[in-house]
């Protein structure tokens, strides 16, 4: 069955809004943050109204029903991954993800002269703690480069890279140019050599269905904000024996069994990383996110941002002076458009833009070295999710080669 | 204008043409225009870490400073076309004035032409930020 997209449209009460301009809103900054259904935004208001409460930490009603609501989504969200309870850390999104693995895997089990391998197509949060790591435990890191005629990862270079390597972190898919990478492959590969794998799936897992347990990395994070759930929650997903080789990251309440005036005990499992009181209004609300999602075909959720976007790529490509870095027409691409003129300023394209209530994104995405290997300061972005329609993709095509006639 | 203004009376002009435009996107069209009409340009080369104006997410880059006859002078570049319009027109109101002045000048004529995007921090589109500078370079030179 077809997807009803004015029905999904109707869930996410921010599309009806107008600007202040009045303009309609149309939101193609997806790949930033995707706007919330109806129903995630019920999830939190009703915690706050009616059990709002600390969980683990008492026996009355509400802590109760609290403690119940904030498993309950750990256990909907770790089966929607395609994976068990035990396996999932919540953390405030995929940043503090990766962080936990850098230090509270890499630090205990790397050390001088172990490498580590990433790629030139990273998102900040899976580069800077890896420089964190060189300089604090002397970890020596590789960056496989990207073809930038093809966009995508130079995989010849990705297995001489490979020679010696202890962790492989690599990004599911390019939030700058929408290039899904070949993880089934990269994890095979990197285990084939004996080092364990971390997949960055902030941009996957809002494309197609994430499965943990199938795709054998051994971690993968994920942010909530960017698949319909709320901001500051997000998860590591850990195989069991990676998990077992981690030891504290973040200390304090919560995650000790006992403390003393001389030294501490600590919790197992996922438990030992979740410190201080749990971000349990947003647990619960990117559970009612995944149950939200899990009415659909993730496969028709992506072959319809995919054809929104490879129709949009193509159109602007007709347009005089615009170059478009990626290649949404792939099959395989997620819904980003970068893009740049070769004369009107990303920024201020972006606000011309905004002022006929495009909302596109602009800048170096958190991609700088991706940046460097594109030659560009910055492109502007447009990205496309489940509720953008073909209507909205043709109004923006338009306006584009409006602004573009007018001010280059 | 002239009671309520708190730019120097030889903008009003400027304000006005601004203020004449008949929507958003003309306004716009009219800084880029005066982004090529910029009375004391800051060519690339000349632009280096020292004048570089930070908080932009386009780059910003300025030089103040004061003629023999003791007038203060701004000379400015940017990228973005818009940031660029804007220095143009803070160049127009600045340049000759008295350095004290200037480190008293409010930004309130951009929203007067009706930049509403400029004055909003969070797009940190880089106009308040190279006020925030032309300002505390015009208070070193009293």
């Amino acid at each position: 069955m077809a997807l009803d997209i004015e029905a999904i449209r109707g869930d996410f009460p921010i599309l009806r809004r107008t600007l202040p301009n009045g303009k309609k809103l149309v939101y193609f900054d997806n790949a930033a943050t995707s706007q919330k259904p109806q129903c995630v935004i019920d999830a939190m208001s009703r915690y706050y109204e009616e059990y709002n409460s600390n969980a683990h930490r008492a026996n009355h009603t509400l802590a109760d029903e609290a403690t119940t609501a904030l498993e309950s989504a750990r256990e909907r969200i770790s089966s929607y991954f395609g994976t068990s309870p035990d396996q999932m850390i919540y953390t405030s999104g995929a940043t503090e993800a990766i962080n936990l693995v850098a230090y509270g895997w890499a630090r205990e089990n790397l050390g001088e002269g172990d490498v580590v391998v990433l790629t030139e197509m990273e998102h900040h949060a899976d580069i800077v703690p890896w420089q964190q790591m060189s300089i604090d435990k002397g970890v020596e890191i590789r960056y496989v480069p990207i073809d930038t005629e093809s966009f995508t990862l130079d995989m010849d270079a990705f297995e001489v890279a490979l020679d010696g390597a202890s962790l492989v972190c690599v990004v599911h898919t390019s939030n700058v140019l929408g290039v899904r990478n070949p993880v089934e492959n990269i994890v095979e590969m990197s285990h084939s050599v004996g080092a364990r794998v971390l997949i960055d799936c902030a941009q996957g897992a809002p494309h197609e269905r994430i499965d943990f347990d199938s795709l054998g990395a051994d971690f993968v994070a994920i942010s909530a904000h960017k698949m319909a759930g709320p901001t500051g929650i997000g998860c590591i997903l850990v195989k069991r024996d990676a998990m077992a080789e981690m030891g504290p990251f973040m200390t304090g309440g919560s995650m000790i069994k006992r403390v003393t005036t001389e030294g501490s005990t600590f919790q197992e499992g996922h438990a030992m990383f979740e410190t201080g009181t749990p971000r349990i209004a947003e647990a619960i609300g990117w559970g009612a996110a995944v149950e939200w999602l899990d009415q659909f075909d993730m496969r028709e959720i992506h072959n319809h941002i995919n054809d929104v976007a490879s129709w949009t790529a193509a159109r602007m490509r007709e347009i005089p002076g615009i170059r478009i870095y990626g290649d949404p027409e792939r099959e395989d691409s997620s819904g980003a458009v970068s893009f740049l003129h070769e004369s009107i300023q990303s920024q201020d394209l972006a606000l011309l833009l905004d002022e006929g209530g495009f909302a596109v994104r602009t800048g170096h995405h958190c991609a700088q070295p991706l940046m460097d290997a594109l030659g560009v300061p910055s492109t502007n972005r447009a990205s496309f999710w489940i509720y953008n329609t073909m209507g909205e993709a043709e109004s923006f095509v338009e306006y584009l080669g409006q602004v573009v006639e007018r001010f280059a | 204008m002239a009671e309520d203004r708190k730019w120097p009376g030889h903008l009003d002009p400027v304000v006005e043409e601004f203020r004449a435009c008949f929507d958003a996107m003309e306004r716009y069209e009219l800084l880029f225009g005066y982004a090529k009409l910029h009375p004391s340009p800051l060519p690339q080369e000349e632009w280096n870490d020292d004048n570089q104006v930070h908080g932009c997410q386009s780059r910003a880059h300025v030089i103040c400073s004061v003629d023999e006859s003791g007038g203060f002078l701004l000379r400015g570049g940017a990228d973005a076309q818009i940031v660029q319009g804007l220095m143009a027109v803070t160049a127009i109101a600045v340049n000759g004035m008295n350095p004290s002045e200037v480190a008293e000048m409010e930004p309130d004529y951009a929203e007067a032409m009706g930049i509403r995007s400029s004055l909003t921090p969070s797009r940190a589109n880089g106009f308040l930020n190279m006020f925030k500078r032309v300002r505390e370079e015009a208070a070193l030179f009293q």
